[in-house]
This record gives C-alpha cells, structure tokens and sequence, in this order.
C-alpha cells in the first residue's frame, strides 16, 4: 500500500462569487515509502494545492487522497494522517503558534502524548538537525525568515512523520542555509528512510532526487527518473527552466561537444574533463 | 547618492534584550550604481536598507546617513521628500497590498505626496505599464484576485508611483519560480530608465553577478567590503570562510580551472563559460 496516494483529483478554489478556478484536473500519483521526489512546475500550476490535499488540510472535489490507507475526507482520520505526514510551508510566519523556539519545535510531539524526556530529546534532535540548537531560548519573531523557516522544519521534524513534504520550504534560505536544509533532508531520507516530496523552483535541488513529477497548469505532465532531463522540451513545455549543467550541456552539444546529460555539477565538471582530454588525444589522429 | 557614515544600529537598547545590529557601517552608493548587498541572515543587512527611508531612524551619537541632500540623522528629516526620493521594495511586498482595486493601491503613495487626482491617476497609469500591466485591463481589478506574480508588480508599480530616484528591493525575486525571477529583473531594468540607482539585497548569487556593478558584503553587522563582481567572486578569502558562495557558473569555471583545464575560474555568465568551454576545445585540439 503506498504511503500517500492520490486517485483522479480534481479540486477548484472558489474565486469571487459563484466562481471558480480550477487548481487540479484529474491528478494521480503515488508515493512510496522511503522515496525522494521532486515537485516542480511554474507559480499557479497546483503545487502547493497537492501539499494542502495530502496531510487533508483541504479534501478533493472529485477522486480521494489516501495516506497509508487512510482517506484524508474521513475526520477520524485526520490525527493519524498528520502523524505520518508532516507539511513544511512556504511562509514561516504563518507557522509559528508559540513565543519561545524550543515550544514552538516542542508543540507536535506535546500533541502527540509523548513523555516529556522523549519530547526533550525530540526537540534538541530536531534542532541540531536544522543548526538552531542556540537559539532555542530565543523569541520567534526575532529570528530573520530564513531562521524562522529552519524552526518550523524542526517543528515538523519532531513529530518523525514517515513522509515530508517541503513546500518551497528553501525558498527564502541564504545559499549556505538552502544547502544545509538540502543535507539534513536527503540524510532524513537515506538513514532514516524518511520519505520526502520537495516542492522547489531550483532545479538543481530537484535533479539530486530520485524521481521528478512535473505539474503544468494542475495536470501531471511527466513522472519519472532522472532520465527526464533528457528530455528539455518536457521542462521548457512547462515553462521551466532545466539545471544550470543541463543548460550548458544542451549550448554545448550545439557546438558540436557532446557530455551526454550532467545533471550535476561534479558530473558536468568530470564530463567536461573527460571529454577534453579525449579530444586531444583524437586531435593527434586529425579526427576533425 | 546615499553615504553612510560609522553607522551603528542597536535593537532593544537598555532592555535585556539588547542586541547590536550594526558596528560603525560606512558605505558609499553613487548614483547610477546597481548596488547589491549581500550576507548570511542576521549580517544586518534589512536594518541597514530600513535607515534609507528612515523606517528605521538614526539613533543618537550612532553615526549619519545622508541621502542626496537629505541628513537622516537629523531631527527633523522631511519624510514626503524623502519617501519620493527612496523607494522602498520589501521581501514579498504583496504581503502589503490592501486597497479594493489595484488603480487605487497603486496611487495610494502619490495622494499621500497631495498630488491632484488628475496627477494621481496619470501617475498609477505610468508605473503599471512600467510593470507590464495594461492599464485599462487592471486598474479596476481586485489586487487580491490576481496571481501572485501579477501582485508583486502591483506592489512594485506602488513603489515607482512615487517616482523615487533610488530603489531599495529586498530579496526582490524570493518565492517566485524561474521565469517570475526573470521576468522581475526584467522589470527593475527597465525601471531604472527612471530611478537609475538601484540597491539590492539578494541572497542570489547568479542575480548579484549578472546585475550588480558593486556588491558590499555584511558579516555581523559590519562591512567586510566593497567588490565588483569579479573581485567577489575571486577572493579566495570570502569563499573559504563562508562568506560569499559562488554563483553556480563561477562554481563550475573555477572547478574545471582547479582541474587543470585552461579557463578564467572567475566568469560570471553562461554564454562566457560555454565560449570558454569550446575554446578550450578548439585550442587543445589546434595544438595537437
């Protein structure tokens, strides 16, 4: 049984009176235990609808949404869902219930009837997770946004749902930050087997996952491997733009220097090297 | 011009929760710079760009900054004339919208100046078809009706309603996907055929590189320095220790330098590295 499991979703946001506008058009997907996928697709293309519709914050016009079995339109359900899956938000401003960090990382586990050790060890772990442990004293508010958005990371962290998904959650990070988050999920996902769905615009962060789901205008366009990359016009279709070393790949082979795909830049950097050095020894033959 | 002279900025001051924000800041912005301002979170750089139209005034004995000929140390600063001088963008500044239609938000500034309506209305027209946004087919329109990149160019129209000479954005692009980021710059560019000073807190490397001429670097509170693009991304220092990461093109070049291959480490665009790619190709191919 998939972990979380939507089946022929529609859902529409009223607009105005009488009106509507539809986010979704007949959606499915699964996601698995354990899975690292990358949501990406233009502002307005149903993304972060998908993450409002999986822990049941909004439930389908048409279809269902299941996680591990359980229908998210069920409100005896609901509990258990936000157990299992933990939803970090665009906007930490919005995220934060209490004045003091170390409550406010505390306030899930306290929901969960934990022991108070557990809860302790819970919020020092989830802290030192996300580089915040210093600031546990500290007063939300006084945290700069990126600060704020690492607490609410850790909020969800102590509750150790089965599956996270980040919702444009390094948007508003510094590089440094972005790059940090980035490691305490894919180590979450690789040691603890934490599934994750990471909504993102960088496509550099999307390309170190293992699988790739497009969302263009709330209709699923592609699903797959890395492979997709190897197929822009599936990106540019969707109005997105591919990673940097894709990119440079695609102006190169232009020019007649072909690397295959890199996805990444250690890859780019070792094709590169690689396909240089081949042409100087095939430049002694006059290949050209 | 805005000149700022061992500025320093303490939050909270004799309470017990004090801290200091800025150390004795002296920084030069002339006019016609795109100046960026960059910083890990917590540099002190919104504190900084808040005392520019006095959101944040100049406390007592903590240094002076003076806009054109304006002393904000004063005690008395003439904020009409100031407000008309630096525009001020802040990070998602369509948090901010508030009026019914998006005519009237845009011209809010303006009446505050007592324009006449006349001037008002001729002013709202100017700065929407500034930001790409047809007059007659907006100005009527809810603002909150409207896609979220459509409100930041509301938002920004807002701003150069007022026809400042200087533009202050923080993190302009934050939040948006790839196209909204470009479409964003875009709009700053051609903004600057009227305010052609421009200064920029970014936490976007690619952006700092391919828009700023010079780029002051913050680190708890104090100015580290003040670099051209070039120099930035070539101080080994400021890479090594962290404070400055570089822009995924200069990343690459230098990786590929590093490796042996003949090429500038310190390019900044990808039409460079891709030039430089193939001549280090074609070169390596001639002298075999």
């Amino acid at each position: 049984m998939p972990l979380l499991e939507l089946k022929n979703v529609d859902y529409s946001y009223p607009s105005g009176d009488d009106d509507y506008i539809q986010a979704l058009y007949s959606v499915s997907l699964a996601v698995e235990r354990g899975e690292f996928v990358a949501l990406v697709g233009c502002n307005g293309s149903g993304k972060s609808t998908l993450a409002r519709l999986a822990n049941g914050l909004i439930t389908p016009d048409r279809g269902f949404v299941t996680v591990d079995g359980m229908s998210t339109d069920k409100k005896e359900n609901l509990y258990d869902i936000r157990k299992k899956i933990g939803v970090v938000f665009q906007n930490p401003d919005n995220q934060m219930v209490t004045t003091v960090v170390e409550d406010d990382v505390a306030f899930g586990p306290e929901n969960l009837g934990l022991p108070p050790a557990e809860i302790r060890e819970r919020v020092d772990w989830a802290l030192d997770c996300v580089g915040m442990r210093e600031y546990a004293k500290s007063g939300p508010f006084r945290l700069s946004g990126g600060q704020k958005q690492r607490v609410a990371i850790a909020g969800v962290l102590a509750i150790k749902p089965e599956l996270m998904i980040l919702d444009e959650a390094t948007g508003m990070l510094d590089p440094e930050g972005r790059a940090e988050v980035m490691k305490v999920v894919t180590d979450l996902n690789r040691r603890e087997h934490m599934a994750v769905v990471m909504i993102t615009h960088f496509m550099e962060e999307a390309a170190t996952a293992d699988r790739i789901i497009i969302l263009d205008r709330g209709h699923v366009v592609a699903d797959g491997g890395r492979e997709l990359f190897e197929r822009p016009e599936v990106f540019e279709r969707a109005g997105l733009m591919l990673p940097l070393p894709v990119r440079l790949a695609g102006a190169l082979k232009k020019n007649g220097f072909d690397l295959g795909c890199p996805l990444t830049v250690e890859q780019f950097v070792a094709e590169t090297k690689r396909a240089l050095t081949e042409r100087k020894t095939d430049g002694g033959g006059g290949s050209r | 011009m805005i000149d700022v002279r061992n500025l320093s900025y303490v939050y909270s001051p004799k309470t017990p929760f004090m801290s200091q924000a800025l150390f004795g800041i002296d920084l030069e912005i002339r006019d016609g710079d795109f100046f960026g301002i960059i910083g890990s979170t917590g540099a002190g750089k919104s504190t900084l760009v808040s005392h520019f139209n006095a959101l944040i005034r100049v406390q007592k004995k903590s240094g002076t900054v003076i806009v054109d000929d304006i002393d904000l140390a004063a005690k008395k600063v003439d904020l009409n004339r100031l407000r008309a001088t630096v525009g001020m963008v802040f990070q998602y500044p369509e948090h901010q919208l508030f009026d019914d239609t998006v005519e009237k938000d845009v011209r809010f500034g303006p009446k505050n100046l007592g324009l006449s309506v006349e001037e008002q209305k001729e002013r709202a027209k100017n700065a929407l078809e500034l930001v790409g946004l047809n007059y007659s087919e907006f100005a009527e329109r809810s603002p909150f009706e409207l896609s979220g990149g459509q409100k930041r160019r509301v938002a920004l129209a807002g701003v150069l309603a007022m026809q400042p000479k200087i533009l202050v954005l923080d993190e302009p692009t934050a939040g948006l996907d790839p196209k909204g980021k470009r479409e964003i710059m875009d709009l700053v560019m051609r903004a600057r055929s009227m305010c052609p000073t421009v200064v920029m807190i970014s936490h976007n490397m690619d952006e700092i590189a391919t828009y700023c001429n010079r780029i002051a670097v913050l680190g708890k509170g104090r100015v580290v320095g003040v670099f051209t693009p070039r120099e930035l991304f070539s101080n080994r220092e400021l890479l090594e220790n962290g404070a400055v990461s570089l822009p995924l093109v200069t990343e690459i070049a230098a990786r590929l330098h590093e490796e042996g291959i003949d090429i500038d480490p310190a390019l900044l665009t990808e039409e460079e590295l891709v030039d430089a790619i193939l001549a280090a190709a074609g070169r390596r191919g001639g002298d075999a």
